[in-house]
């Protein structure tokens, strides 16, 4: 009888506990959807980065006005000024007073500290705070050479750009670009270099000789592009590393830029042979050059996906100039663009979901941006002429070169770069000495 | 979460402990179920007690009939009267039924005339029945009043009687009382079943809709960012944790829209909750869904 009372007792228990555990289980909770937000930049407070004792030196004090400038460019963030700030900046490794902070509605704020470590070398270190969550995100420290700090500031601006968007930054980055100079009749043009911001600028060509259409490689720190010597166009690559250049070759029917494959061993271009422009690919290992397209059209501006297995590029196969897809050995040609107007040097985003391209309709230019099988196009800037677009690493901003409308009978007319954010809210201008065309976006510098 | 698994768990307890004290009383159950009608037929028998003679011999097939139903219970009790009065009105009305038919064509409509006044006997009935142990305990009383050998002498089976009758009786407050415990259990979780309205729902969607600040870059999350809440009855949010710690760590994308996300819940702070529904937003989970950017 005990056994069996015991037995009731040990399957009681035994069932209790299964209905409590499959309750809890099977427990519903309250779950509330929340499928929109605003896609707004992110206020954002970055504090002097103090010196010795406590105090902004100086370099501090240009390095967070870096960030400053740099975050604020990309579009997805909002200085607050400093000038507002009610609490002095503190040392990265001190806790902030949130409460300091928030009232002012900012979200995020980097503290940072700056200290020498000898003659040359300078030791920075920054955190990064949510200022609602009262936490903080990330924290580094970087030793550098002293005259490297605008680099460490660009760097710190790619680190907190990541944690807060999640994309990888574009802020230790190079543009190349050409240098306009001169008269329109008597255009003095040079292959130029600088960071992405503008500073740091280097005129990599004396003028003596036109330079066009210049084209970062995406594995290594070389640039090609097209130089006219003694009107024969040739095409370079220019080591940045070295400061070397190679001639590639002569192409006496060369109409368009080169452009690196993603693997950085091949260049895709377009050749005029006869009258007729194909689009012909010229391994950089053995020179040896591969014709993709054979019609009576003018296929121009090849550019791969970041896979490599595609190319695009832009014919006038169909009546009116129009972008196209291929395989990467010319094959399955198809038209992805079919709205009004032309449309012409497409480029692959590097994360290949977007191609970008110039449109021309009704006397104007228009950069936009459109999936690879040509839908969603979005117009994201226009202009009296608005054209090569450049992507920056990350994918997610866009800068291509505007000329302004001619003055004085078309003997003036400025050309200045420009960058634009994927949602296309934000257009800033790149401060050049002079004017500026075909930009070219470099990959992040190695460190 | 832990309100509805404390509710689930203390509805479980419950049924437990039912299940566990039912299954000794559900032997009991058995003649606790009978008593009701013995009862009924005691106090019947009680109220016609001075009819016993006449009605004898008028209701042997009732009797049967409650026989075949408990007949045990027929040998303790001496033979009730089951219908006395209650059965001439039924007889008398049945007359005035069949006349009624009689008279009137329409033989479907008072077809269903009777059924409704039977039933109406029937719900008729229980008040009549709780009436009767009032009277009972009066008759009781009345006897006692009358001398104290009286009472002894009918002690013997009146004891009997009423300590059947206490058991009977006992029975059924441990029914009642049973009964009274499922059923203010079951106002309770009616109680604590909240139902919350869209318009609840919308409000605070709307209202945090305002405070999620994301990037573009949160078009690369192709989940849904779950958020454990937790707020006090004003709406202020004590605490936001990370459904997914791990994709969280992994993912840089969703570890960015996710902190994204839990600056929007603590923005939003104090939500606006349903008044007199505050407790339903004790412990809840928010998802965060991005798919709306790939709209830009």
């Amino acid at each position: 009888m005990q056994y069996i009372s015991n037995k009731n007792k040990i399957l009681k228990k035994l069932i209790f506990f299964i209905l409590f555990f499959t309750s809890s289980c099977f427990a519903e909770d309250l779950r509330i959807n929340i499928n929109s937000g605003q896609v707004d930049p992110l206020p954002i407070a970055i504090a002097d980065f103090t010196g010795e004792k406590g105090k902004a030196s100086e370099t501090g004090r240009l390095i967070s006005q870096v960030i400053s400038n740099n975050l604020v460019s990309s579009g997805q963030f909002k200085a607050v000024d400093s000038a507002a700030f009610i609490a002095p900046p503190t040392s990265p490794s001190v806790r902030p007073n949130f409460t300091d902070w928030s009232p002012l509605g900012i979200k995020a704020l980097i503290t940072g500290s700056i200290k020498n470590v000898d003659d040359q070398q300078i030791e920075i270190e920054f955190r990064l705070w949510d200022v609602i969550a009262e936490t903080d995100l990330i924290g580094l420290r970087l030793s550098v050479n002293s005259k490297a700090w605008r680099r460490v500031a660009h760097i710190i601006s790619d680190e907190i750009f990541e944690r807060l968007s999640g994309d990888s930054g574009y802020f230790d980055t190079r543009i190349v670009y050409i240098a306009e100079s001169g008269p329109q009749d008597k255009r003095l043009k040079r292959l130029a270099i600088m960071d992405q911001d503008g500073e740091n600028h280097q005129y990599l060509t004396d003028g003596s000789f036109l330079v066009l259409t210049p084209r970062f490689s995406p594995t290594t720190q070389e640039i090609t592009y097209l130089a006219y010597f003694k009107n024969e166009p040739r095409v370079y690559i220019f080591n940045l590393e070295t400061g070397q250049q190679e001639l590639l070759g002569s192409f006496p029917g060369m109409t368009f830029a080169p452009r690196f494959s993603p693997t950085g061993d091949k260049i895709i271009m377009s050749l005029a042979t006869k009258g007729v422009t194909d689009i012909y690919t010229m391994n950089l290992n053995n020179q040896k050059v591969t014709r993709l397209t054979n019609s009576v059209s003018i296929d121009t501006s090849p550019s791969f996906s970041p896979n490599g297995k595609k190319v695009i590029f832009n014919s006038d196969r169909g009546g009116s100039q129009q972008i196209y897809i291929m395989d990467n050995n010319g094959n399955n040609v198809k038209r992805i663009s079919f709205g009004k107007g032309r449309y012409a040097t497409p480029v692959w985003a590097p994360k290949g979901e977007l191609i970008a391209f110039t449109k021309m309709l009704k006397n104007k230019f228009f950069i936009g941006v459109m999936a690879p099988d040509g839908s969603g196009e979005r117009l994201l800037a226009e202009g009296y002429l608005v054209e090569g677009p450049t992507w920056a690493p990350n994918g997610r901003v866009l800068m291509y070169f505007k000329q302004e409308a001619p003055k004085d009978n078309g003997k003036s007319s400025s050309v200045n770069l420009y960058k634009i954010d994927i949602t296309g809210f934000r257009e800033t201008r790149i401060l050049t000495p002079s004017d500026g065309s075909d930009p070219a976006w470099s990959p992040l510098l190695p460190n | 979460m832990v309100k509805s698994t404390f509710i689930s768990f203390s509805l479980h307890v419950l049924f437990i402990i039912i299940a566990y004290y039912g299954l000794p009383l559900s032997k009991i159950n058995d003649p606790i179920e009978q008593p009701i009608d013995i009862v009924e037929d005691i106090n019947i028998g009680s109220q016609t007690s001075l009819k016993l003679g006449n009605l004898d011999k008028k209701q042997p097939s009732k009797n049967k009939k409650i026989d075949s139903k408990n007949p045990t219970k027929k040998n303790i009790i001496p033979p009730p009267p089951p219908t006395p009065p209650g059965q001439k009105i039924r007889d008398n009305k049945n007359l005035e039924l069949k006349k009624k038919k009689e008279v009137e064509k329409v033989a479907q409509l008072i077809k269903k005339k009777p059924k409704l006044k039977i039933k109406k006997i029937k719900e008729s009935q229980p008040p009549v029945v709780v009436s009767k142990p009032e009277k009972k305990i009066k008759d009781q009383k009345m006897q006692l009043a009358k001398g104290i050998l009286k009472t002894l002498t009918k002690s013997q089976p009146i004891s009997e009687e009423t300590k059947k009758e206490k058991q009977k009786k006992s029975n059924k407050d441990v029914l009642k009382t049973i009964r009274q415990i499922v059923g203010n259990s079951n106002v309770r979780v009616a109680k604590t079943e909240i139902r919350l309205s869209i318009t609840d729902i919308n409000k605070i969607q709307n209202h945090v809709k305002k405070f999620w600040k994301v990037s573009y870059g949160a078009s690369e999350v192709k989940m849904i960012i779950t958020l454990k809440i937790n707020t006090n009855t004003d709406g202020t949010v004590n605490s936001v944790n990370f459904f997914d710690k791990s994709l969280y760590i992994k993912d840089k994308f969703y570890r960015a829209t996710a902190d994204a996300a839990r600056r929007a819940v603590f923005d939003s702070s104090p939500l606006p909750l349903p008044k007199g529904k505050e407790k339903k937003f004790e412990n809840f989970l928010f998802d965060f869904d991005t798919s709306f950017i790939n709209s830009y």
